[in-house]
């Protein structure tokens, strides 16, 4: 009892791993974590675009024949003709295109039929290359429902060409 | 599957087993980023979609040429601008209004014509000029009317029609500019500070029968000898030299000249009360004249009244209503009043019953610093050489790291779509500012004008984007032309985007002015495809003298449909 024996540390000992605790998996994962966000942060962003506009639809000069294929079949758009002016009446395809109640117009000149108010086979020309028809023989009220279509169209569709005869001079001009 | 549980649950607790001092600091240090975060994120001043498309094209185009493009205040279908849109008193508040000239704006000017609803203003605009350093003079509208109508009635007595305005930006200027207008003669704009003998040659070149010019900058025996169709002159004689005769004629030119000196007319006349007449005839056009430098051969132009009024109407709103010249505006066009961009958006200025400040230090290569040195202005009007020595000194004068890191953050906040303000991490690493006017910070707004054809120094989208960082203002950049008032396209003020590879010198342009459509026709070298849109730039509007003009310049279409060299 007298014995002067050391007294046994009750302290822990001091643990190895203490001065490197930086580093434990925590830690490890939280650092890794507030990398990620100061990348995030400050990684240039590219600026926002928008995909191409659609490219505009070029002016063209139809006769009879090189307007017959714009039916919509074969994926065609849907073209029809009024007095000389082309009209893009794609966006009626339900009206105009193929299955459609007027889709006898489509690819046509369809100024006889609009005037009459019909639209059977008998109103369009059939040569596809003789002279366009010129509707000399309609009457003031079948001229009037003429422009009140022409109009219409005018509002609703987009005018992308003029249709001339075969062997016109502008017909001749294109083929340049 | 309870087993599974049971491992993760331990793997979670070793893990949070491992928390001490570090850890808490990293969960705070991630809490008060994301708090930073949160804080420091603001919307863009402009969604990005609209910058990435801003013309509107058309639908259809033509053989060998690109489609027309337009601003997208007027679409295709709609008229373009026509005018000014204005509403005399009494008129019903929601009717169209008239085209309108100079006339009117003078009317808007005084407070005949009242602002739009919803506009405050002290009832009319405020017109100061600054000389030298003699600091900010104010004039009083009232005198302003009167000085016009002396000077007209004076010419108009005189007989002269075409009368030539040989001045630095000066009250005088814009007073025979408005005389103009009420008494029926045409003013011809000559760029100040010409060789008297390229002076003699454009007064021969535009028949000018009158000329007002600064007393002592013209030999007159020289000019009535070159230019024999004068017959009137009437000099402006600053404060200083007032004390001198200058009516005298020297002999040798006869009795065919009359000369007379402004402020005597305006000192003899001032008891009579001249007022402005109201004839309801149509005033006669505007001529300018586009010159590379002084001494070079100088276009003359002509522009009708409908056509000016029409490109200020849409200057006016071609900036979104948030940031529109308002009487609360102090305006400097630092710009000589001949090029039609400065004299238009001053015009627009005048309209909107902003303060305009007139000083005669306004040309294509002025110093804006020194421009500005005694007032504090908040819209200006430059040239791109005053732009491209601005950015120039500017940037020479970064030289700390610490500015060049301020710098790189604001240039990081501008390409997210926000124009850097002062915070106080700017206070306390500013980047290098220009120094513009008596108080920093208030500029907002500055115009910057390239002259097509006149090989005006280039600014590329990083030059503009330095410029917005050293003036902490909006710019827009306009390309201006000989045939077109106005501008034929000026770019978006919230549109700070930067190309890291530019393929031009030039930054773009923008979109087109609602007055102006824009085509590009097919050369040998350049054309029109699916792809792309290149050619020849026509520009077709209101403002284009000769209702279609050819400017003999290719260009572009992007695809972000802005307009840009080729």
């Amino acid at each position: 009892m007298a014995d002067a024996t050391a007294i046994p540390s009750t302290l822990p000992a001091p643990d190895p791993t203490h001065a490197a605790s930086v580093f434990t998996p925590i830690n490890v994962l939280l650092l890794s974590l507030f990398g990620i966000l100061v990348y995030f942060r400050l990684r240039p962003s590219a600026p926002q675009t928008l995909p191409r506009a659609p490219p505009a639809t070029v002016f063209r000069t139809f006769t009879p024949p090189t307007l017959f294929p714009y039916n919509g079949l074969n994926s065609m758009p849907v073209y029809l003709a009024v007095r000389g002016r082309v009209f893009d009446v794609t966006s009626g395809r339900n009206f105009y295109g193929p299955g459609g109640p007027y889709a006898n117009f489509a690819g046509r000149d369809a100024s006889r039929g609009l005037a009459c108010g019909s639209f059977d086979e008998d109103m369009l020309t059939k040569d596809l290359d003789g002279p366009l028809d010129t509707l000399e023989d309609l009457d003031a009220e079948q001229m009037e429902a003429l422009r009140g279509w022409e109009e219409r169209f005018d509002e609703k569709y987009l005018v992308v060409g003029k249709l001339v005869p075969v062997g016109s001079p502008e017909a001749d001009e294109t083929k340049a | 599957m309870a087993g599974l549980l049971e491992q993760l649950d331990g793997a979670i607790s070793g893990l949070l087993t491992g928390w001490n001092v570090y850890t808490t600091a990293l969960a705070f240090s991630i809490v008060g980023f994301l708090g930073w975060i949160i804080y420091d994120s603001a919307d863009a001043d402009t969604h990005p979609l609209l910058l990435a498309r801003q013309a509107q094209a058309s639908y259809v185009r033509q053989p060998r040429e690109s489609a027309v493009y337009r601003a997208p205040e007027t679409p295709h279908g709609y008229p373009l601008r026509t005018g000014l849109a204005v509403r005399p008193p009494g008129t019903p508040m929601y009717s169209a209004g008239k085209d309108g000239d100079l006339r009117d704006i003078w009317r808007r000017v005084t407070g005949e014509i009242p602002l739009e609803k919803g506009a405050t203003s002290t009832g009319t605009a405020h017109i100061m000029t600054v000389f030298g350093k003699e600091g900010v003079t104010q004039h009083k509208v009232d005198d302003i009317t009167m000085e016009i109508a002396i000077a007209g009635k004076h010419l108009q007595d005189r007989g002269a029609t075409r009368v030539a305005i040989y001045l630095p930006n000066s009250l005088e200027f814009l007073c025979a500019l408005f005389a103009g207008a009420f008494y029926g003669f045409t003013p011809i704009l000559i760029p100040y500070n010409q060789p008297h003998l390229t002076l003699v040659e454009l007064l021969v070149q535009t028949g000018a029968d009158a000329l007002i010019a600064e007393a002592g900058s013209v030999p007159l025996a020289e000019v009535s000898q070159g230019a024999s169709s004068l017959r009137s002159i009437i000099w402006t004689v600053e404060k200083t030299s007032r004390h001198m005769d200058w009516s005298e004629v020297p002999e040798g030119i006869g009795g065919k000249m009359d000369v007379a000196v402004w402020h005597e007319l305006v000192q003899e006349q001032k008891s009579i009360h001249a007022t402005l007449p109201s004839t309801p005839a149509k005033p006669p056009g505007v001529v300018f004249l586009w010159q590379e430098a002084v001494g070079k051969h100088a276009e003359t132009v002509e522009f009708t009244q409908q056509k000016l009024t029409a490109a200020v109407g849409a200057l006016i709103t071609s900036l979104p209503l948030a940031h529109r010249l308002n009487a609360s505006d102090t305006f400097l066009p630092a710009d000589t009043f001949t090029h039609s961009y400065c004299l238009c958006l001053t015009l627009a200025a005048l309209f909107s019953h902003a303060t305009v400040i007139i000083q005669s230090v306004a040309g294509p290569g002025v110093d804006l610093t020194l421009a500005a040195r005694s007032i504090a202005p908040t819209v200006a009007v430059v040239s791109a050489e005053t732009a491209a020595k601005l950015h120039s000194t500017t940037k020479e004068s970064t030289t700390s790291a610490l500015q060049k890191f301020a710098h790189y953050v604001e240039t990081r906040m501008l390409t997210a779509g926000r124009l850097p303000t002062d915070t106080f991490l700017t206070k306390l690493i500013a980047p290098a500012r220009a120094s513009i006017g008596t108080t920093p910070g208030k500029l907002r707004l500055l115009f910057v004008s390239e002259r097509q054809g006149l090989n005006t120094p280039p600014l590329s989208s990083e030059d503009l984007s330095d410029l917005r960082i050293y003036t902490k203002a909006r710019i827009a950049y306009a390309l201006t032309t000989a045939k077109v008032a106005g501008a034929v396209a000026q770019t978006n003020i919230y549109d700070y985007r930067r190309e890291e590879k530019p393929s031009t010198k030039h930054s773009h342009f923008g979109v087109p002015l609602s007055c102006v459509e824009i085509k590009l026709k097919d050369t040998p070298q350049l054309e029109t495809t699916d792809e792309q849109s290149m050619g020849e730039l026509v520009v077709t509007g209101s403002s284009v003298a000769g209702g279609q003009a050819f400017l003999g310049v290719n260009a572009t279409i992007r695809d972000d449909h802005t307009l840009a060299y080729a």
